[in-house]
Order: structure tokens, then sequence, then C-alpha cells
């Protein structure tokens, strides 16, 4: 499973969780008693501090910041593995150059072998672009912004399953930027 | 300025935001129409990147911005039981608010200018590569550089109403300097700080002496005031641009900018609307709305202030998160933008739980309409809000960064759901305090679920095609393919918010003739 498509259904799992509660906070609220009276009618202020389920709640949301971080600099998602974790050293590097809505590509399609760290160079002589590479079916594999020059523009990725892939310009760079999209740009072999 | 005038003017701000709400949504639901390859004839791209461009401008600035200028404008005075500092900044702002979106509006529609909200420099100057016209990029940074001034005078004039003494009282300083200095001290609890290195106990800090709401004012408008003059500013450099390569002996070239510098500064100060004007004021609205229409104290209300001071320095330290994609970025920066998102999570979950505790204590509790929208606007920012959390990691971006995901699941659920429910909520609580009428229950009721149901489905099935891969801001003019049918359902989720804000519509104009309507604002 592409980890985006996982991701996801943790993250419906947790809104169906918060509406299912929302909904259910605004029925018992409407109908059942037992607030506690206003402080401010009983002639004191609130307590200064945290009260005790707030404390709770805060430790409760700390405890998920905290796992939520490491989780995501972890290597548990290959984006991160490549790019923060990685020791090999890429054995592969594509240099792509874009000038004036052309991508100039170094051979067609760009042959890569399967289970090997490449890096892909991306350099843009104008305007901002983005580089994104697709799964046939449209599903995305990974992506970077071009900053254009001066800046140098790497990414390191493994690809696992062979088959060819498509690139696209993932950032606006003015009204062409729907027409720069490559099919078949990438061959993965082997694997 | 009298109550009457100052209801007037709110008034005035509000129809013309919703003016600007109703011309959004139609771009919206053209823009949808054509991203699914219909109206082809009609739109080329440029037309619809045009449209693209101004959609932001004119549903952040024109209905948001304007929404709350227009509650402010009434509120904050109410509150604090004095006049507007000055009525002539406050008709000002509005008249530069109006021309300068008026400006942005028109000069994308008649040239087809398409930078986009974005402007990554150079797009907005790249003249000889994209073909924009110069005067068009003059005339959208005067309306860009219009609009932002138009919020400067605007936060200038809340300052100045909530610092200084009243007017008529004739005593008091009343240099820049000395609000500048007020706004500071008490927006940062700089006084609590002195107090205790200087080894004051028991020192009570000067924000204490405010109503909780008007904390929330004048510390988002700390983010929206920087905001402005970053963004007024870009729309400064636009027009610098245009005339000095206008003039016949000079040559600016885009060069002249660092693109990554620039996309940094950009969006540390664009970002600073997503927690000044949205979160901050959002939670400022929350904190006086709730307990008001419950008739109780805020629960907690003493935490809160600290929670909102809190959101302003997070706010400060968070535009990172749109720069994880950006590989010559340092990647420490990356990680402190993730790490300072996440922290996002504490003060927006602090905010909820202390709304929610005040409902939860004052039970059984009669709902209305403003109290309906603000559960339905909390809805929209726990959605969206783990949304944001959940793409605004370094891993995940890779597969995030500008998807359809981004801009439905997070952006517009946050917008539509979350923050424009608050202005409902706002305008139904306000509604009879101006107007000295309600609208009807049942309308408001068919609003408040068509516009929340149309919202969470449009925004959750753009979600649900980015995951698969659809980027925002791309046309597929060789067909949508595997996105379509997650199209189809976001269009229907669009227009039964489009008939939810009519039916409001219909709510207002049956309450308040147009007619005495246009006689309150003229």
């Amino acid at each position: 499973m592409a980890p985006q498509v996982f991701i996801e259904i943790v993250y419906f799992v947790m809104i169906s969780i918060v509406i299912g509660f929302i909904i259910a906070f605004y029925i018992i609220t409407r109908k059942r008693g037992g607030g506690r009276p206003n402080p401010a009618n009983e002639g004191h202020a609130e307590k200064k501090g945290m009260e005790k389920g707030e404390k709770r709640w805060l430790i409760f949301l700390f405890i998920i910041v905290v796992v939520g971080n490491i989780l995501m600099l972890s290597p548990i998602l290959p984006s991160s593995q490549y790019a923060l974790w990685l020791k090999e050293e890429p054995k592969i590097t594509i240099t792509i150059e874009v000038r004036n809505y052309e991508f100039v590509f170094p051979e067609k399609p760009i042959t890569i072998p399967a289970g090997v760290p490449v890096e892909f160079i991306v350099i843009s002589q104008d305007l901002v672009y983005g580089f994104g590479v697709f799964k046939k079916d449209g599903l995305m594999v990974f992506q970077m912004q071009v900053v254009p020059n001066p800046y140098v523009n790497r990414i390191v990725w493994i690809f696992d399953e062979p088959g060819y892939y498509d690139v696209r310009s993932t950032e606006y760079s003015g009204p062409k930027h729907p027409y720069l999209y490559f099919p078949d740009a990438i061959r993965v072999v082997g694997g | 300025m009298d109550e009457e005038e100052r209801k007037r003017i709110s008034i005035r701000f509000v129809v013309v935001s919703l003016v600007f709400l109703a011309l959004a949504g139609i771009e919206g639901i053209l823009m949808r129409l054509r991203l699914m390859n219909t109206l082809v004839e009609f739109f080329d791209e440029k037309h619809f990147y045009s449209m693209m461009t101004a959609h932001p401008f004119v549903g952040v600035y024109g209905w948001a911005y304007m929404a709350v200028m227009g509650a402010f404008y009434f509120l904050v005075p109410y509150i604090l039981k004095k006049d507007i500092y000055s009525k002539k900044a406050a008709y000002l702002s509005f008249w530069m608010m109006l021309t300068g979106l008026i400006a942005v509006w028109s000069t994308t529609f008649l040239t087809h200018y398409a930078p986009l909200y974005t402007l990554y420099w150079p797009i907005p100057v790249a003249y000889t590569i994209i073909g924009w016209d110069l005067y068009s990029i003059l005339a959208f940074g005067i309306g860009v550089g219009l609009i932002l001034g138009g919020v400067l005078v605007f936060f200038g004039n809340m300052f100045a109403t909530i610092f200084l003494p009243a007017r008529q009282m004739d005593g008091g300083p009343a240099s820049p300097w000395y609000i500048i200095k007020e706004l500071l001290t008490t927006a940062f609890n700089l006084d609590k700080i002195k107090a205790k290195i200087t080894g004051i106990p028991q020192y009570t800090s000067k924000a204490f002496n405010y109503p909780v709401f008007v904390v929330a004012v004048f510390r988002g408008c700390v983010d929206t005031t920087l905001n402005a003059f970053v963004i007024g500013g870009v729309g400064i450099l636009l027009a610098a641009f245009a005339i000095g390569n206008l003039a016949p002996s000079i040559s600016l070239s885009t060069s002249m900018v660092d693109p990554l510098v620039y996309k940094n500064v950009f969006w540390w100060g664009l970002d600073l609307i997503a927690d000044g004007n949205v979160l901050i004021f959002t939670a400022g609205t929350w904190y006086l709305l709730v307990p008001l229409l419950l008739n109780r104290t805020l629960y907690g209300e003493n935490v809160v202030r600290t929670v909102i001071l809190a959101d302003l320095v997070v706010s400060l330290f968070v535009w990172n998160h749109h720069m994880l994609a950006d590989t010559p970025q340092p990647i420490f920066l990356q990680i402190q933008g993730q790490i300072f998102t996440w922290g996002e999570l504490l003060t927006m979950g602090l905010t909820m739980f202390a709304v929610l505790a005040t409902i939860w204590f004052a039970r059984p509790v009669k709902y209305n309409m403003p109290l309906k929208f603000v559960l339905v606007s909390i809805t929209g920012y726990a959605v969206g809000g783990l949304a944001g959390i959940i793409q605004a990691n370094y891993a995940s971006n890779r597969f995030f960064h500008n998807t359809q995901w981004v801009i439905g699941i997070h952006g517009h659920i946050q917008l539509l759901v979350g923050l424009s429910s608050t202005l409902f909520a706002a305008i139904y609580a306000l509604f009879p305090l101006l107007t000295g009428k309600n609208l009807s229950d049942r309308l408001g009721n068919i609003h408040l679920i068509l516009w929340s149901v149309g919202g969470l489905v449009m925004g959750l099935s753009m979600g649900l095609a980015g995951t698969l891969g659809m980027l925002r801001r791309t046309l597929y003019p060789m067909g949508l393919g595997l996105y379509e049918p997650y199209m189809v359902v976001a269009s229907l989720g669009a227009f039964m918010m489009a008939t939810g804000f009519l039916v409001f519509l219909v709510n207002v104009l049956k309450t308040v003739k147009l007619k005495d309507l246009l006689k309150i604002i003229f």
C-alpha cells in the first residue's frame, strides 16, 4: 500500500471520531442537565491555573506532538529514510535542465535500475517549476520544488518497482504549466 | 463617531464582504467546471489562471478580512465602551480595501495577468518569458499595495482605539510610538517578563486589564500587521519593477531578487494570516460569543490569554512548513518548521477545549444559530487542522505538497467550514444588534446544514483526489482519469454550499428589505 493511502485511512478514522464526538456532544449538551453553576454568579473567580481536565488534555496533546514528530522523522516513510537516514551514496546521478518551459532529459526514457539510490538534480534557468514523478495510474511517488538559478535542486530516491513512470511539473510556472507533462519519462528495470 | 454611525460602517463592511464571498464562490464553481474540462471554449488556460489569481484575494481579503473588520469596528468599541479612535481612518480603510480589490480583480479579469497568489519570484515579473503586460503588473502591484495599506490603516486604528484614552477625554499621549510600545508590551507580556527580572512578586500583566476578546484582537493584529507589511511590500516591489521597466532608460532584471530568500520572506509573511486572521481571531470570536450566548464566564479564562500569546509566538516560526519541498532550503529549518507546526495542535487544541468545556458546563444548552455555527466551525478546524498537521511533515510533504489534499481538506475546509462558520456565527449574533431584527432560525438551519455538509463533501473529495496524486493549480487537458469521480462529488459539495449561501441571502432579504439595507449603508 502506498504510504499516502495508509495515512489517508488513519486520517479518515481520526476525523470520523471528531465528527462523531461533535454530534454526540451536541445531542448530550442539548438534552441533559448537570452543568456547573457559573463561577461568576457564585461570587468567586475561576482558578488562576489550569484545571485538572485541561492539564490532562494538554498532556495528551503533548504526547501526540512528540510521538508524531518522532514517527515523521524516523525512517518509517521512504521519503524521510532516503533524505535523513540513507548511508549509501547515490550510484547514479541524473541531471535535468529546465528552460523556457522545456525539460531537457539526458535520455528518453531515463533508464534506472531498481533498488539503487539515484540522485536527481534539476536546474531551472528561468522560472520556478516542480519535479514530480508519478506512477502510470497517477499516484505520486515523490516531488520537489525547482527553485531557479543560482539554486540546484537535488533529491535521492530508490525505486522498488520496475516499470514506466511519468514526470510532471508540480509547481505553477505560468499558464503553460499544465503542458509540462512527460509520460513514460523514466523506465525502471530489474528489481 | 456615534453608535449609529459605527453600526452603519460595520454593516457596510459586512455587506461588501458578502458580495465578495459570492464572487469568490462563482469563481470557484467556474474553475471547478473548467477543471473538469467543461467550458473549454469559454476559458483558455490564461483565463483560468487569472481567475485562480483573483479567487484567494477576493475570498481572503474581500470576504474574510472585510467581515472581520466590520465585526471589529462594532465590537471593539462596544466592549471597551469607547469610540473608534479615528472615523476618517475607518472610512479610509474601507475605500482602500475596496479599490485595491477592484484593481486586483479587474486586472486579472481584463488582462489575464496570472501570477497566482503565491507570487513566486520571478513569475509575477517574468514578462519577457510568460508574456505579461507591464501595465498589468503595475496595476496588480498597486492593487495589492492598496489592499494591504487598507489593512494597515485598519489595524493602526484598532491599536489606537484599544491603547489610547478616548479622544473626548483629551488626555494621554497620542504618539504612534506610545501605541507601538503599549502594543508590544501587552501583546508579548513584556511587562510580566520585566517584573520577573526585577523580582516583583505576584505581578499581573497588563493583558489582564483587557477582556479576552480584545486580547485576541490585538495579538491577532500583530500577526496580520506583519503580514500586511510583507505582502504589501511585494505589491510595491511588483509596481516598482513595472515602473522601472516602463521607464525608457532603466531595465530591471529578475535576478535582482534572490528567489529562495524571497520565498522565505513571502511565506513567513503570508502564513501569519493563517494564525493572525484565521486562528487567533477565530479563537477570540469564540471566546466572546460562547460566554455571551450562554451567559457564563469562559472556562479557563486566565489560561486562554496565555494560549493566545503562545499562538502568536508559534505563528512567527511556522513558515518553513511551506518550504518542505524546497531542497535548497537548509534541512534544520525544515525540521524546525515541522516541529513548530505541530505546536499549533497544542494551542488550537486548548482553545477548542476551553470553548467546549464552557458549553459542557452550561448544559442543558439552548442552541441558537450562532452557537450552532461555532460548533460547525470547531469541526471544520479539527478536520482541516488535522490534515494540515499531516501534510506539514518533512516526510509526508514529498507526496502531499501542492496536491488537492493541501487546498481541499486543509485549505478549503479550514477557510469555509472553519473560518467562514465563525464569521457566520458573528453575523447571526450581530444582526439583531445592528438592525434590531432577528433572522429566521428555520432558514438559518438550512443554511448551516447545506454550508457545512457541502464544505466537508467538497474538501474531503478534493483531498481524496490529492492522495491519488491530483495536483492543485493544474489543469488536466488530457482528461482527469482516476481523479474525475472525486471532482464530480466535489462539485456537488460546492453546489450545496452555494445553495446554502443563497438561503442565507434570502433570510437576510426577508428580514431586512433591500431598500432599508441600502438606506442603513448609505
